[in-house]
């Protein structure tokens, strides 16, 4: 992190609005990837992200360390998220979709719903680890950097991830081979 | 290479992200020419990465997310424009709540410490707390409030259960367990011991006090002293007393004084030099001598001032043995070798400063001081009473600078004039006062002469008893009788208010003669005319004003002798009494004012015929003008509610006539 982009953290935290809106012209786009990658709805993903700017912005002064802001930027995106994730259990997506697959395997539509339901049983974090990779093609470690990960853990996390899909994707994937 | 196939997944996600060092990507691809297992997993890793891209890359966010994020927060959160949004601001910054709440923190503060009237103090640093907690354990245990003697007691045993700072191997027994823990602790307190090279070592680096290895106790360089007020029977008796205690005890008695009262008691002071291991049982012993009024015990440790002396003490010997090898070599210019001398001077001269200050705490700690002040009982009994008499003599005289002179002769080795003053003022009354101090064995004689020069008007005499150099009762005291002090002032009879005021009236026939028969009734009774005065007025009727003073005792027969000079009417007496003055009452002045008066025999111009009349038409013309007044007042009272009254009706007509000619 350079100096002018602690100076900019610093006046964002100290209520400087020009400042913020710089933040939220180069974040939101980090942070909706967050979003997305636990609800897996485009628009849902688009209100968290509105409504924990607006969150950031109001309890800016919670904030100590001017380095550790893009990653309360994230947390406050995830925690949001989650809220909006857990409000609508009632629908369980995953399993109508994972009930899907098993029907008609094959389909390339039906390999974006497996891709889907298999995001959806990897944890939290793995998934918003693999969607800050994959939308934005950060490298490592800003995305450790965003989601305030020691140096070096987002390989194993991304490692995981990734083994974790292949195996659920596996049946999927043979025949493409 | 077992990690990497162990880890696989982790590495073929860093090769397809291109997080791989060149170094780590080559063994990566060593181990997939070797490992077919791991080959299989790259290619599904490869694939699945291939799938997520493509998947994802639709699911991004559209270019417009950013400005539409903008816009939304910006729809939220308006610009708010000047003083509001600073305020708005600064209540949310952490910094000014906590400075708001810090300022109201010490706002209590400081009302409490208002209410409670208690000063404020700065807390101590770190480092000196551990200087005391150190150093100051000793006399902290010893000085305390000595006045009480429970706290006393405790105070001694703690002392005796103290390591002294003498050559002295063990510490002295302690009949207290408690003390003897407490002994226990302060020598754990001063635990981490130093032998004496080290203990120098240490001095030279100058480190904390806190963080120095103590030096052994049996080293510590102590100065021990203790204060006792007694208040004895006899001081001499005490004195002797204390010397033989600090022979007993290998001391000796280094000062004594003491000092005579006027009351001849005696009051002085000991100071004592004991051996420290010996001090407690001394104190012990001199407390039996009498009444002890006030105890303190202090330790003053001297051992890191002593001890950095002494080091520099060396090093100065150094340096001074160093300036000597310079003057003995004798290289050099002229100038430079004075240099040396004088560095030597100065050198040594530091050298028998210190050696002086060594000396000093070595007799010191050597032996503890103890200064003992003593009081015999009842020091405050007064010496002796004086008696001192003071005396007002207000005297009356028909001549006052005669008695004035008659006194001044009085004066003599025994009656001494302190003070005269003869006034004569512009209208020539005379008055003189004078201040005499007379022998107590003169007095009743003089003031008898004084007395008798004139009539006293007044005297009075008070006598006091003081004590002298102290207060309270003695039986031994002697009383003795100090100069008589009298203060005389001498005024001329004229001026002496009358004791008594009598006035009456005489109607007679002819006042002239009657006036001058007055006059010499008076003077056959003693008296003066004082003032007389004779008028006739327009009817012919007379008086004659007569003004009397006589003597009291004559009073009563010059009233009887003035009904010979016709008849007495309208008598009125009044009499003037004067709490606390002693009067000589037959010879006080009685002041008699005498009208003698004759009815007139010529007819006014006011009787008769005519006068009343006149009167009575004057009378009637006076009746009749007031009359006329009064009206005056009246018409001039009511006229404006009349002429007010007229115009509203006036102006009411003009309107109800108005009305009727118009409908």
């Amino acid at each position: 992190m350079d100096a002018s982009e602690r100076e900019q953290y610093r006046a964002a935290i100290h209520g400087d609005r020009e400042a913020f809106e710089m933040i939220i012209r180069t974040h939101s786009r980090a942070l909706f990837a967050i979003a997305y990658g636990i609800l897996q709805n485009r628009e849902e993903a688009e209100d968290v992200v509105q409504d924990s700017l607006v969150k950031a912005w109001k309890t800016r002064w919670r904030v100590r360390e001017p380095e550790k802001y893009p990653a309360w930027l994230a947390t406050i995106a995830r925690h949001r998220a989650h809220d909006v994730f857990r409000k609508r259990r009632t629908f369980p997506l995953s399993e109508d979709i994972i009930e899907s697959v098993e029907r008609e395997p094959t389909d390339t539509t039906t390999l974006d719903r497996q891709l889907h339901s298999a995001l959806a049983a990897l944890p939290e974090l793995h998934r918003a680890a693999l969607t800050l990779r994959y939308f934005e093609e950060m490298d490592y470690r800003t995305i450790e950097n965003t989601l305030g990960l020691t140096n070096g853990a987002l390989r194993g996390i991304l490692g995981r991830a990734l083994a974790s899909m292949r195996k659920q994707l596996r049946p999927a994937l043979a025949p493409m081979d | 290479m077992a990690t990497i196939h162990d880890e696989i997944d982790n590495w073929l996600a860093g090769d397809l992200h291109g997080e791989l060092s060149d170094e780590e990507r080559s063994a990566l691809h060593a181990h997939l020419v070797d490992c077919a297992a791991c080959r299989k997993t790259h290619q599904e890793t490869k694939l699945m990465n291939k799938i997520l891209e493509d998947t994802l890359v639709q699911e991004k966010a559209d270019p417009a997310f950013e400005q539409r994020m903008l816009s939304g927060f910006r729809r939220r959160f308006p610009q708010r424009s000047g003083f509001v949004k600073l305020l708005n601001d600064l209540i949310r910054l952490r910094a000014v709540q906590i400075t708001a709440v810090a300022a109201v923190l010490l706002a209590l503060v400081q009302v409490g410490r208002m209410i409670t009237g208690e000063s404020a103090t700065m807390p101590r640093g770190r480092e000196d707390y551990a200087k005391k907690d150190l150093f100051q354990q000793p006399s902290r245990f010893a000085a305390s409030e000595p006045a009480r003697a429970g706290a006393l007691d405790k105070s001694d045993e703690l002392a005796a259960g103290r390591p002294q700072a003498v050559p002295l191997q063990a510490p002295p027994p302690s009949s207290s367990v408690e003390a003897k823990d407490k002994a226990e602790a302060f020598a754990r307190a001063q635990a981490p011991t130093a032998t004496e090279s080290n203990l120098s070592a240490a001095e030279n680096a100058a480190p904390k006090p806190a963080e120095t290895p103590a030096p052994e106790l049996a080293n510590r360089k102590l100065i021990r002293n203790a204060t006792v007020h007694l208040e004895i029977v006899s001081f001499d008796d005490a004195v002797q007393k204390i010397t033989a205690f600090a022979k007993e005890e290998r001391g000796y008695v280094a000062t004594t004084d003491s000092q005579k009262q006027a009351n001849g008691k005696l009051r002085g002071s000991v100071v004592v030099k004991v051996l420290p291991e010996n001090l407690d049982r001394f104190l012990q012993k001199i407390r039996g001598l009498g009444e002890l009024k006030n105890q303190t015990l202090g330790t003053e440790d001297v051992t890191k001032a002593y001890f950095d002396t002494d080091a520099r003490l060396k090093n100065a010997h150094v340096m001074e043995q160093r300036l000597i090898d310079m003057l003995k070599t004798k290289t050099g210019k002229v100038a430079d070798l004075l240099q040396v001398e004088k560095e030597l001077a100065r050198v040594r001269e530091e050298i028998e400063k210190m050696q002086g200050e060594l000396k000093y705490w070595d007799s010191q700690v050597q032996f503890a001081t103890v200064t003992i002040s003593l009081a015999e009982k009842d020091m405050e009994e007064p010496a002796a009473f004086l008696l001192k008499e003071r005396a007002q003599l207000a005297l009356y005289a028909p001549d006052v600078e005669k008695i004035y002179n008659d006194v001044k002769a009085l004066a003599s080795q025994k009656v001494q004039i302190t003070n005269a003053q003869l006034n004569r003022d512009y209208s020539g009354r005379v008055s003189a006062t004078m201040s005499m101090l007379i022998a107590p064995e003169e007095s009743e004689g003089v003031i008898g002469r004084v007395k008798s020069f004139g009539r006293v008007e007044n005297f009075q005499s008070q006598t006091e008893r003081i004590a002298q150099s102290g207060s309270g009762m003695s039986e031994n005291a002697k009383t003795k009788r100090d100069k008589v002090e009298l203060n005389i002032t001498i005024s001329r009879e004229e001026q002496e208010q009358a004791f008594q005021q009598s006035s009456l009236r005489i109607r007679t026939s002819s006042v002239d003669e009657r006036a001058k028969e007055l006059r010499t009734l008076a003077e056959k009774q003693n008296g003066r005319v004082r003032s007389s005065s004779f008028s006739r007025d327009p009817d012919g009727r007379e008086f004659a004003n007569v003004t009397l003073r006589v003597p009291m005792k004559n009073y009563n027969v010059l009233m009887q002798s003035l009904d010979s000079l016709g008849k007495v009417e309208n008598v009125s007496v009044q009499r003037q009494d004067r709490a606390g003055a002693q009067i000589d009452e037959a010879n006080a002045p009685a002041d008699i004012s005498i009208q003698v008066y004759s009815q007139g025999n010529i007819v006014s111009h006011e009787s008769g015929l005519l006068a009343t009349l006149r009167h009575t038409l004057a009378q009637s013309a006076g009746a009749i003008m007031w009359s006329l007044r009064m009206i005056g007042v009246a018409i001039a009272f009511l006229a404006p509610w009349v002429v007010a009254l007229v115009a509203l009706i006036w102006i009411t007509r003009r309107v109800i006539r108005a009305r009727q000619s118009g409908s």
